[in-house]
C-alpha cells in the first residue's frame, strides 16, 4: 500500500460498552500501520442482525443512510469498521443504496426529512480485518511487531459476519474465502504466536441469540470451548465484539451446565497486535477489560 | 410493499409464494431452490427449529402462510449466513428468512406467540430510536422485564454475576445512556422511513 491510509472510522455502539477493548487496541494499532482515523461525526446504531424485526427493513436501511450521509460529508471515500455486525449492516446498506434505486430514493427522502444531504452509494465500506490484509499487508504488521508473542499459542476464532457474506466479493475486496479464512492465523504469525489448528474457526457462538436466550446457543459456545482445549491454545482470538463478549460471559454457565472447567481467555487480534508492537498493555492492548485475564498475553506485555 | 398481503384460500395456492416473491427481499430468487437441504444442513442451531429453510421455502411455495409465519425458524436465526454463501444456487437463503420475520413481526403473528426474539428485537430497536445509540444495559433489561415483573427480576439476578464483571472491566458504565447529538434529526429519519414503509 502507499505509506498512509485515510479511513472514516465507524466505532459502533459496543465500543463504549462491550466491546471498549475492540476500540481502544485498534484506536492504538492502526495509526501505527499507516492508517489514519477519524470518527463518523454523530454516527449512529446499525441496527445490528434484528433492527428488521424492530424496526423494519427501510428505517434499518435509513439508520445506516444516516451514517454513511455523515461519512460522505467528511470528503473521504473509505469507511471502517471493526464490528462485524456493523460491517454487514453498513456494506450491505451501501450496497443496496448503490444498486437499488427505489430504495435510494426512499432513503433520501427520509434523510431530507431529517435535513441530510442525499447519499448516492459511492463510499466504501470496510472491516478492518479487510484494510489489513488489502491495505496494510502481513509483512508490515510483521515488521511493526518488535516484541514477538514467542510460545503463545492462539486460536484463531473469525466467526461469521467478519467474512459473510461479503469476503468472498468484489465488492468486500476480496480479501478472504468463506470456509477456510487465513487471514486471522496470519496475524497470529505476524505477531510471532503459534496459530494452532482449530477447525470450527468459522462456527457461530449463536450471536444475538445466545444474548436473549443462551440456553439454546451454550451447546455452540461449547464446542469451540472444547476445541481450543484439544488444539492446546492459551487464548481464542476473535475479532468480533459479540463472539468475545459471548464466549467470555458464558463460560461459568457451560461450566454450570455441562460440569466442564473452562477458563479461556478469548481476546481480540488488535490486543495481540497492541502487544506485539510493545505497547501500553492498559492503554492500548485493554488487557485489564477481558473478565477472564489473558495471563500469559499479559506476563510478555511491556512492563 | 407493493400489495396488501393476500388471504390463500385453498392448499397450493400460489399468491402467498408471488406475495414473498415481490415483497420480500431476495425472494425473487426462491423460485430457484431445488430442495437440496444445504441451507438446513449449514443451520448451526437447526436442532433448535421446528423448520429449517429448506422446509420453510417448500411451505411458502404450498401458500402455508399462518405455519411460515408461526414458525420459530424466523426467530432463532443467528444470522451467521452460512446457508447464505453455500446454497448452490446463489439464493440469499438468510435474507429471505429475515424478510419473512419482518413481515411476521408486521402482521403480528410474533406476539401472538409470545417470541422471545421479537420482545428483545423491540427492546434493542427502542433504544436505538431513543437514544440513536444500543445501550446494552437497558435494552436487557427491558428485554427481562417485557415477561413480566417475576420473571425479570429472575432473569436480572440470574446474570447479576455476569453484569458485576462487566462493570469492573470497564465495559458496563454507570450513569445515563450513551446518545448521539442530534436525536431529533434521526427521529425525523426513522419516522419518514417508518411512513415510507407502511405505504409500500
Amino acid at each position: 500500500m502507499s505509506e498512509k491510509m485515510k479511513v472514516t472510522y465507524y466505532p459502533g455502539c459496543s465500543s463504549e460498552a462491550t466491546g471498549r477493548h475492540l476500540d481502544e487496541s485498534i484506536r492504538a494499532v492502526m495509526p501505527e500501520l499507516g492508517v489514519e482515523m477519524t470518527d463518523i461525526e454523530d454516527w449512529n446504531c446499525c441496527g445490528a442482525s434484528i433492527g428488521h424485526i424492530g424496526g423494519g427493513p427501510l428505517p434499518q436501511l435509513a439508520l445506516n443512510g444516516r451514517n454513511l450521509s455523515n461519512a460522505k460529508k467528511q470528503g473521504n471515500e473509505h469507511v471502517m469498521t471493526p464490528c462485524a455486525a456493523c460491517y454487514l449492516n453498513t456494506h450491505g446498506s451501501n450496497l443496496t443504496i448503490r444498486d437499488d434505486e427505489a430504495k435510494r430514493e426512499k432513503v433520501n427522502e427520509a434523510l431530507k426529512a431529517g435535513g441530510m444531504e442525499p447519499y448516492e452509494g459511492d463510499l466504501k465500506v470496510h472491516h478492518a480485518m479487510e484494510v489489513l490484509v488489502n491495505f496494510v499487508g502481513m509483512d508490515k504488521v510483521a515488521e511493526r511487531a518488535t516484541n514477538k508473542l514467542e510460545g503463545l499459542k492462539v486460536a484463531g476464532w473469525v466467526g461469521c459476519q467478519t467474512v459473510r457474506p461479503f469476503a468472498e466479493t468484489d465488492d468486500g475486496g476480496n480479501y478472504d474465502t468463506y470456509e477456510d479464512p487465513e487471514f486471522l492465523d496470519d496475524i497470529t504469525r505476524a505477531c510471532g504466536a503459534e496459530a494452532v489448528d482449530y477447525e470450527p474457526k468459522t462456527n457461530c457462538c449463536g450471536g444475538s441469540v445466545a444474548v436473549m436466550k443462551p440456553e439454546k446457543t451454550l451447546h455452540l459456545m461449547k464446542l469451540l470451548l472444547e476445541e481450543a482445549e484439544k488444539a492446546g491454545a492459551d487464548v481464542i482470538s476473535t475479532p468480533c465484539p459479540l463472539c468475545q463478549t459471548n464466549l467470555e460471559m458464558y463460560q461459568d454457565a457451560i461450566n454450570k451446565k455441562y460440569g466442564t472447567n473452562f477458563q479461556i481467555p478469548v481476546v481480540f487480534p488488535s490486543q495481540l497486535m497492541a502487544v506485539a508492537f510493545g505497547m501500553d498493555p492498559v492503554k492500548d492492548a485493554a488487557l485489564q477489560r477481558n473478565t477472564i485475564r489473558a495471563e500469559k498475553l499479559e506476563k510478555m506485555a511491556r512492563k | 410493499m407493493t400489495a396488501a398481503i393476500p388471504q390463500p384460500s385453498r392448499t397450493y395456492d400460489l399468491s402467498f409464494a408471488r406475495w414473498v416473491r415481490e415483497n420480500v427481499k431476495g425472494g425473487d430468487k426462491m423460485n430457484l431452490c431445488m430442495q437440496c437441504g444445504v441451507c438446513s444442513g449449514s443451520c448451526p442451531i437447526g436442532s433448535e427449529m421446528d423448520n429449517g429453510p429448506r422446509k420453510t421455502f417448500m411451505m411458502v411455495r404450498a401458500g402455508m402462510k399462518d405455519e411460515v409465519l408461526s414458525s420459530s425458524k424466523l426467530w432463532n436465526c443467528t444470522s451467521c449466513y452460512r446457508c447464505y454463501v453455500r446454497c448452490p444456487r446463489g439464493i440469499p437463503v438468510t435474507s429471505i428468512i429475515q424478510g419473512l420475520a419482518a413481515v411476521a413481526a408486521k402482521e403480528g403473528y410474533a406476539p401472538k406467540n409470545k417470541v422471545e426474539n421479537y420482545y428483545f428485537a423491540k427492546a434493542f430497536w427502542w433504544s436505538a430510536e431513543t437514544f440513536g445509540k444500543t445501550d446494552e444495559r437497558l435494552v436487557t433489561m427491558k428485554y427481562f422485564f417485557s415477561f413480566g415483573l417475576a420473571e425479570g427480576i429472575r432473569k436480572a439476578l440470574d446474570n447479576l454475576k455476569v453484569a458485576i464483571g462487566m462493570i469492573k472491566a470497564g465495559r458496563m458504565h454507570i450513569g445515563l445512556p450513551h446518545t448521539i447529538k442530534n436525536k431529533s434529526q434521526l427521529k425525523a429519519i426513522v419516522a419518514k422511513a417508518r411512513e415510507l414503509e407502511s405505504k409500500g
